[in-house]
């Protein structure tokens, strides 16, 4: 893709985004809608370094619960306005996230995932059983200031106006992942993925891009939980327990991981098939589980591969089916 | 308060072991992290739990291993073997699928209250241990992690089908050259994990409560203890779990409000200073 057809798509799909939230009038609907699209934006985070990096985290419920109670602490103890907040909560993740991932990017394979399982668990506990600043396992209430960058509550805690924000975010942020990943640094971290050891050889330091992408997701993921403490005004320890983080990594494996928007398009499936599912939604685990070893056994690639697959076959039918690789 | 305390350690490593062994067994052969370990360890809670009810406590301990490896082989056969191309991370998360099947299926057989088993009769007592007195079920439960551990060990290092499995988890193309069917020797192992996991359950069973959130209790704790003892490797899971063990029993005491996040700061801690575990050659 290139950059004017990249700046059609996003206007598209913010064109879209309003188009959605002028039509859809029923507020049931439409919140259903801003938390799927929040729980994109955290499966976009966890696919971002799977795709970039090969590395599965378990934990990364840490930074979506972990940037809500950074929020919610520091504005109960009124230090700064709730805008200073959120930026310096967010980049605070970041950092944290860069300074975990040195550590953690050097354990190799499948032991990474149980270890940011590891970390992320001793979060949870933490906070659930800290009595004081967190309100242990009841959670806490997230006090907004009555304008927020200018805005009022009373507008921009409507249903509509939450949706076409976090639609416009998770926009953004993929557009803005997409121009990134297109530079030197996408350019390392997939050589450092494919072989670390040759890019090693001509004199890459691959430990660096690694934590850094680590950083970057957990700064995605992030975001997601700054809009989810925007959106329901409250944090609780379940925010932080890996039964989410494998919930997300679930999304991205059923949205597909090899294109940026696939762990997207997989949160939006998994919303609106819980939503359908209604009457049976007692059996939910199990039907999700079954649905995704079906989906990793019998379509590896995704919804965002399947589409992927659909529209190159419309493009180029004569060509027959083009080698991926 | 210490001497109990470490006791109480011993017994819970001794758990451990029981559980990491069966992990570590099935990563060895298939290079699968189960995921779905801690769930076939509450399945077999609580089919102990029914056979228990229905017969009494001897019964499941023998019934609900031989239930659980048939289970084990099936997932082998129809599951692990057909994925085994596969990266490992598919297959990982294909264990997770299974975990999150298996939670609901418990919950919907046995509900989401938490349920008892009564230790057996002979072991109800209790017995004198440096001056405190401590239950007879606990030192069972020693006993049992004790033999398991040796048992495992002189099979793998003594037999002639442990040295397959040894040669198998070293290089299953080369061993299978040789002749040795690796397909067969990887059902079986998975089969002996799984009713490994179910052994544990029902020895859990009388002391921990059962209840849906135990599995997820246990999981942790045993990816810690496989993590910090080497991916795959029996030796280095049994000192894990024991030092896990110890690590909980002495933090209770001295550091009670941390006592929960030990395991895991040992985990970070260990894993810098030696980032492919106690054992580990093996990724």
């Amino acid at each position: 893709m290139n950059l004017s057809r990249l700046s059609l798509t996003i206007f598209i799909a913010l064109a879209i985004g309003g188009a959605l939230s002028l039509l859809i009038s029923s507020s049931t609907v439409l919140s259903l809608f801003t938390q799927a699209i929040i729980y994109a934006l955290f499966a976009s985070g966890v696919g971002v370094l799977l795709r970039q990096n090969g590395m599965v985290s378990f934990g990364h419920a840490l930074y979506f619960g972990g940037t809500g109670y950074g929020i919610g602490i520091l504005l109960q103890m009124q230090v700064l306005s709730a805008e200073w907040t959120i930026l310096v909560v967010l980049l605070g993740a970041c950092l944290v996230a860069f300074l975990i991932g040195l550590v953690v990017v050097r354990v190799p394979g499948i032991a990474f995932g149980m270890l940011t399982l590891a970390i992320g668990q001793m979060a949870f506990l933490s906070v659930s059983r800290a009595r004081g600043a967190t309100g242990g396992a009841d959670g806490m209430n997230i006090e907004w200031p009555s304008t927020l960058f200018g805005v009022s509550q009373s507008v921009l805690f409507k249903p509509a106006a939450m949706f076409l924000l976090s639609w416009c975010v998770l926009i953004v942020v993929l557009a803005l992942l997409s121009l990134l990943l297109r530079t030197r640094f996408g350019a390392v971290t997939e050589a450092v993925r494919d072989n670390e050891e040759r890019a090693r050889f001509i004199g890459i330091s691959t430990l660096v891009p690694r934590a850094a992408i680590y950083a970057l997701s957990a700064l995605v993921t992030g975001m997601a939980g700054v809009l989810s403490a925007l959106n329901t005004g409250f944090v609780s320890p379940e925010s932080l327990h890996w039964s989410l983080s494998g919930m997300a990594l679930m999304m991205v494996v059923v949205g597909g991981s090899k294109a940026l928007w696939g762990p997207a398009a997989g949160a939006v499936v998994y919303f609106l098939f819980k939503d359908v599912l209604g009457e049976l939604a007692t059996h939910w685990m199990s039907i999700f589980g079954i649905v995704l070893i079906a989906v990793i056994v019998f379509f590896p690639t995704g919804v965002a591969g399947g589409i992927q697959r659909l529209m190159r076959t419309r493009t180029a039918p004569s060509a027959g089916q083009p080698r991926t690789h | 308060m210490l001497t109990i305390n470490l006791f109480n350690g011993l017994v819970y490593g001794a758990l451990l072991i029981v559980m990491c062994s069966g992990l570590a067994l099935i990563y060895g052969l298939r290079r699968v992290v189960n995921f779905a370990h801690g769930s076939l360890y509450m399945l077999g809670a609580y089919i102990g739990y029914s056979v228990a009810g229905f017969a009494n406590f001897w019964a499941a301990l023998v019934v609900v291993p031989l239930v659980m490896a048939l289970f084990g082989v099936l997932l082998d056969r129809y599951g692990f073997r057909l994925l085994q191309d596969r990266d490992p991370l598919s297959v990982v998360l294909v264990t997770f699928g299974l975990l999150l099947v298996i939670e609901d299926f418990v919950q919907s057989v046995w509900g989401k209250s938490n349920l008892s088993v009564p230790a057996p009769a002979v072991l109800s007592t209790s017995i004198d241990l440096f001056g405190v007195p401590v239950p007879a079920y606990r030192i069972g439960v020693i006993v049992v992690g004790a033999t398991v551990a040796l048992g495992l060990t002189l099979w793998l290092r003594y037999s002639r089908v442990g040295l397959f499995v040894r040669a198998a988890s070293t290089d299953p193309t080369t061993t299978a050259m040789q002749g040795i069917n690796t397909d067969a020797l990887s059902a079986g192992v998975v089969g002996l994990g799984t009713a490994l996991a179910g052994l544990a359950g029902v020895v859990a069973a009388p002391f921990l409560s059962l209840s849906p959130s135990m599995s997820a209790d246990v999981i942790i704790d045993s990816f810690v203890v496989v993590v910090i003892g080497g991916l795959g490797s029996l030796g280095g899971a049994f000192a894990a779990a024991m030092l896990l063990g110890m690590v909980q029993a002495i933090g209770a005491v001295y550091l009670p409000d941390a006592a929960v996040l030990m395991p895991f700061a040992l985990m970070v801690a260990i894993l810098i200073w030696k980032p492919s575990g106690f054992a580990g050659s093996r990724t």
